[in-house]
């Protein structure tokens, strides 16, 4: 049926009171029974009706843990605190009841009053909650338990000296101050005065001025004297002294942390922390209204006549104030700390140090308080990351993110700004991300950058950004640490696209195989025979254009005309820097052309490294192609012209032909093994990294290190590299020079035979002529002269032999022999010439093919067998303190003795 | 079923009181269950605890006195 609720609060009301006002006893008269009841009932109604709202605030949790503190301070049942909290979450679990707080409050304080009524266990619960916060105070207890006695102070400590200044000390671990130890310490024992209970100032005054204090600001009784320091009025006594300590510390806390709000330097992660540190302030300053609230209801409760102003009954005390405030000076502690470690921090720094708060301090106020401070203070942070890893930019007015630009960069082209624009600082990582995030962060950005000022493809960035950004907050890790992933994964795959489509990448590096490492023979070879008479000349002699024309010649009439246009646009004929007395073939060197933003895997260093290479090459394939235009004289010569010249110098001939045979077959192996072995395996070694690179994905940084592995290995392994001190470079061009002299001796040789032959030939023909003439024979006097040879001109000669004579002026004799004695010295010399080098050209190979039996590389030491197949060359291991001359002596005395023990050292090196 | 729903209601009643019951004990309030449900019913009807509180232990205060009042006057 339907009640009012009055109607049911009244019913209630009576029934309660019967329950609680035993009925009437038995030797009491009816009257004094009845009212009794009446009384009772006039003082509940009175009671209700005046105060219909709590004057606390309704929050169950606070009504639960004041509930359980009590239980908790009552230490000799420690199992009801255990026990109360399974009760109170069984409660809260109840649907049924809607004032959960109001039942618990009142229970609470119905105990609160059954366990008052001047019980000396209250008492001695109140001092334990004094004992507990401060140490060293046993011997003080009877001054607090005065304090708490309720019916005033027996006595006043007097003369207390000047006010306490109550200093800000630097906390590293919040904990209770130690000034509080001292104060009552200085209690002055003696001069009792009887007092009436009441200080001066009031407890009632003091508690009015508090809130303004608590703000920091001053107040009649309590005056901030300066910046830090608050004035403690001298007359009070000393347990309100302590209280007042612990009530200044928020205070003064509040006023350098209000400070510090206010100022204005730092970073944006300065300011974030500011903000967030303000909103504490902010809630601190709630609690402040609410405790000011509470005790104006208090005071104006005041009942004069009851002791202490009778401010016990109201609630509200300087103690109680310590108490509710306590946690707030927990938290205000924790950011006083916080600030002053953040001074002259930014950036990933504070981040870090915020951080560590959050998870490696143990108490759990500190951490929750600092996870509740990251999330804000991590914004800045998680913009600037997201402007970073989606548009590529760099937003950070104060340096605080941890790439920096390089403040040294100059923008000359598409490497510098991969390798140089951008920095990774490492000390500004927060320790939120993993360094490896870190790293992969500052790729994209990097690659995002490049993309759109190397690559010039900003439209594919802008069009990535608007798809896929999204905002990054703190906290959320997982989704975080995919969303970077998927950027990496997007942002490396279209650099790579770039790479290989717009810009041809495989094509360009395939071109320079071609080009620069010779891959294209059959260009090659064509450049090198139409370029070969031309570079014989000086260098001085070279003119540029027709270097170019007998390349675009070579290029039309090889496959080399089927590549792009862009590529073949690339390629280019060019002189080197000349000195004096360099032949063409010195200063010749093709050049390939790579602009931006290729030239960031294939940079000005790859570049020289490919020049290098190719002078190499191309003085190889020089000498190859002499040797063997030589080679193919001396052959097709052997059937017709050298024949008939055999009895005089086809022992020469014989020699002369293995000496070539041998040459030829060296420069075939050296160019096979660097053509196939070298630059073949290195070239797969960089098409499979590059298709499917070790880290899993392609980034551009793999790129390049993989073209630079690739250079470096054919450096190394093409003999062109110091490896550990053997160069091999200047014993191959010393071959490489022995072999051109060689060839030019046969040359002259050949020369000289065919003028033998010549000679021979004219003197068959003027015996035919006399034959015919009817003279037979040759007159004396004519065979005389006729045994001159063209290539000594005699005093009835003209000039003709020697200019024509294709012979290098070093071979010509310097004595002006005539006759057949300079012919016989000539053929000597030439003999002579031969041997020499021969034995040279063997001993240095034998020295190269000692080196390179001992290189830790599988290659270079096949290099050495496959040269030395058939046995001919003894390998020798030189010693480097020897001298050589000494060594090639022994050589050549040793030589045929060695050549039979050699075979077996050969055989053992090979196994 | 309204029958059903009232029950469980009871029943939720029930437990809620026990459990209040069993604090009130912990915290040695002195209070039984019949004046702690009626002391319920008041506060969810809106009454202010603290004050119930009050009226509570004024009671309280004042059988104490008639007791001792009484004790007194008995024992003279």
């Amino acid at each position: 049926m339907p009640s009012t609720r009055e109607e049911r609060v009244d019913d209630a009301l009576q029934s309660l009171l019967e329950r609680l006002i035993p009925p009437q006893f038995e030797d009491e008269a009816e009257a004094l029974a009845d009212q009794r009841w009446d009384e009772a009932n006039e003082l509940a109604r009175d009671l209700i009706d005046r105060e219909p709202e709590a004057s606390i605030a309704d929050d169950v949790q606070h009504a639960a843990d004041s509930i359980k503190r009590r239980l908790l301070k009552d230490t000799r049942n420690p199992e009801r605190a255990a026990a109360f909290g399974g009760l109170y979450s069984r409660l809260l679990a109840q649907p049924v009841l809607g004032q959960k707080w109001g039942i618990l409050y009142f229970l609470d304080r119905v105990g609160e009053g059954e366990n008052d009524g001047g019980r000396v266990g209250r008492v001695e619960g109140g001092r334990r909650v004094q004992g507990s916060g401060d140490g060293g105070e046993g011997g003080q207890e009877e001054v607090f338990d005065e304090a708490f006695a309720r019916h005033g102070l027996p006595r006043v400590p007097q003369g207390l000296e000047s006010p306490r200044q109550v200093p800000l000390r630097e906390r590293a671990v919040p904990g209770r101050p130690k000034m509080q130890a001292q104060t009552p310490e200085v209690e002055v024992v003696g001069e009792q005065e009887p007092s009436s209970g009441k200080v001066e100032p009031s407890e009632a005054a003091l508690l009015r001025d508090l809130p303004f204090t608590l703000q920091g600001l001053s107040s009649t009784n309590l005056a901030f004297s300066d910046k830090s320091s608050l004035t403690l009025p001298t007359s009070l006594p000393v347990p309100l002294i302590a209280l007042l300590h612990a009530l200044a510390e928020p205070s003064l806390l509040y006023r350098s942390l209000s400070d510090f709000v206010e100022s204005s330097d730092g970073g944006l992660v300065g300011q974030s922390l500011r903000s967030a540190i303000g909103q504490e302030l902010r809630s601190y300053l709630g609690l402040v209204a609410t405790l000011e609230g509470q005790i104006r209801r208090a005071l104006a409760q005041l009942d004069e006549s009851l002791p202490r102003g009778g401010l016990g009954k109201a609630g509200v005390t300087l103690k109680r104030c310590v108490v509710w405030t306590r946690e707030a000076t927990l938290g205000l502690r924790l950011m006083s700390t916080i600030v002053e470690s953040a001074k002259g921090k930014k950036g990933g720094e504070l981040i870090s140090l915020i951080h560590n708060l959050a998870t490696s301090h143990g108490d759990t106020f500190v951490y929750v308080f600092a996870e509740r401070l990251l999330s804000n203070i991590t914004r800045p942070f998680y913009n600037m990351l997201r402007a970073w890893v989606y548009d590529g930019e760099l937003e950070d007015p104060y340096t605080e993110f941890f790439v920096s630009s390089n403040p040294d960069f100059e923008d000359s082209g598409a490497t510098s700004v991969w390798e140089h624009k951008y920095l990774l600082q490492e000390g500004m990582i927060p320790s939120i991300v993993t360094s490896d995030f870190a790293q992969r962060v500052y790729l994209i950005g990097k690659s995002l950058n490049f993309i759109r000022y190397g690559c010039h493809d900003g439209a594919w960035v802008e069009s990535y950004s608007k798809d896929t950004s999204r905002e990054l907050k703190y906290g959320d890790t997982a989704n975080l640490s995919q969303s970077i992933d998927e950027a990496y994964k997007t942002v490396m795959a279209r650099l790579i696209y770039l790479m290989e489509t717009k810009f041809a990448l495989a094509a360009h590096l395939s071109a320079l195989k071609k080009y620069l490492l010779l891959g294209q023979g059959d260009f090659i070879a064509l450049l090198m025979e139409s370029l070969a008479s031309n570079l014989d000349r000086p260098a001085n002699s070279q003119y540029r254009h027709t270097l170019t024309a007998q390349l675009e010649h070579a290029i039309r009439n090889s496959n080399a005309q089927f590549d792009s246009s862009d590529v073949l646009r690339r390629l280019d004929a060019r002189m080197l820097e000349l000195s004096h007395g360099e032949i063409g073939w010195d200063v010749f060197t093709l050049e390939y052309r790579i602009d931006s933003p290729l030239d960031v895997i294939v940079s000005p260093w790859a570049s020289k490294q490919y020049l290098k290479i190719f002078n190499f090459l191309w003085r190889v394939k020089r000498v190859e192609f002499a040797l063997s235009t030589t080679w193919r004289r001396v052959q097709t010569g052997a059937r017709g012209v050298l024949s008939a010249v055999g009895d005089k110098v086809g022992e020469d001939w014989k020699a002369a032909r293995l000496g070539l045979a041998g040459m030829v077959h060296f420069v075939n192996q050296l160019q096979y093994y660097i053509l196939f072995e070298v630059i073949e395996a290195s070239w797969e070694g960089l098409q499979k990294t590059i298709a499917s690179p070790a880290s899993g994905t392609v980034t551009l940084d793999t790129l390049i290190e993989a073209h630079t592995a690739y250079l470096r290995s054919i450096t190394r392994k093409g003999l062109l590299g110091g490896a550990g001190g053997v160069d091999f470079t200047a014993q191959l061009h010393e071959l490489l020079k022995l072999m051109l002299s060689y060839r030019d001796v046969v040359d002259g040789l050949y020369s000289f035979s065919v003028a033998e032959f010549t000679r021979r030939q004219e003197l068959a023909a003027k015996i035919e002529n006399r034959t015919r003439a009817g003279r037979w024979g040759v007159a004396e006097s004519e065979d005389l002269t006729m045994s001159e040879s063209p290539l000594f001109p005699g005093p009835n000669r003209g000039t003709k032999g020697g200019a024509d004579s294709p012979l290098p002026p070093l071979l010509l004799p310097l004595t002006t022999t005539t006759g057949a004695e300079g012919e016989k010295s000539m053929l000597d010399s030439l003999r002579q010439r031969l041997i020499s080098l021969e034995t040279d050209f063997k001993t240095r190979v034998n020295v190269l093919l000692g080196d390179l039996a001992y290189q830790p590389d599988v290659d270079m030491r096949f290099l050495g067998v496959v040269m030395n197949f058939n046995g001919v060359y003894a390998p020798v291991r030189r010693r480097r303190q020897q001298p050589q001359q000494q060594h090639h002596h022994h050589q050549q005395v040793a030589r045929s003795e060695r050549s039979a023990v050699g075979k077996e050292k050969v055989g053992e090196g090979k196994e | 079923m309204p029958a059903a729903a009232d029950d469980s209601k009871r029943k939720a009643a029930r437990e809620t009181i026990d459990i209040l019951h069993d604090i009130s004990i912990l915290l040695n309030t002195h209070l039984d269950r019949q004046p702690l449900s009626y002391c319920v019913s008041l506060i969810e009807n809106g009454v202010n605890p603290e004050a119930l509180a009050k009226v509570v232990m004024e009671l309280r205060a004042q059988n104490e006195r008639y007791e001792a009042e009484r004790a007194g006057t008995v024992a003279r």
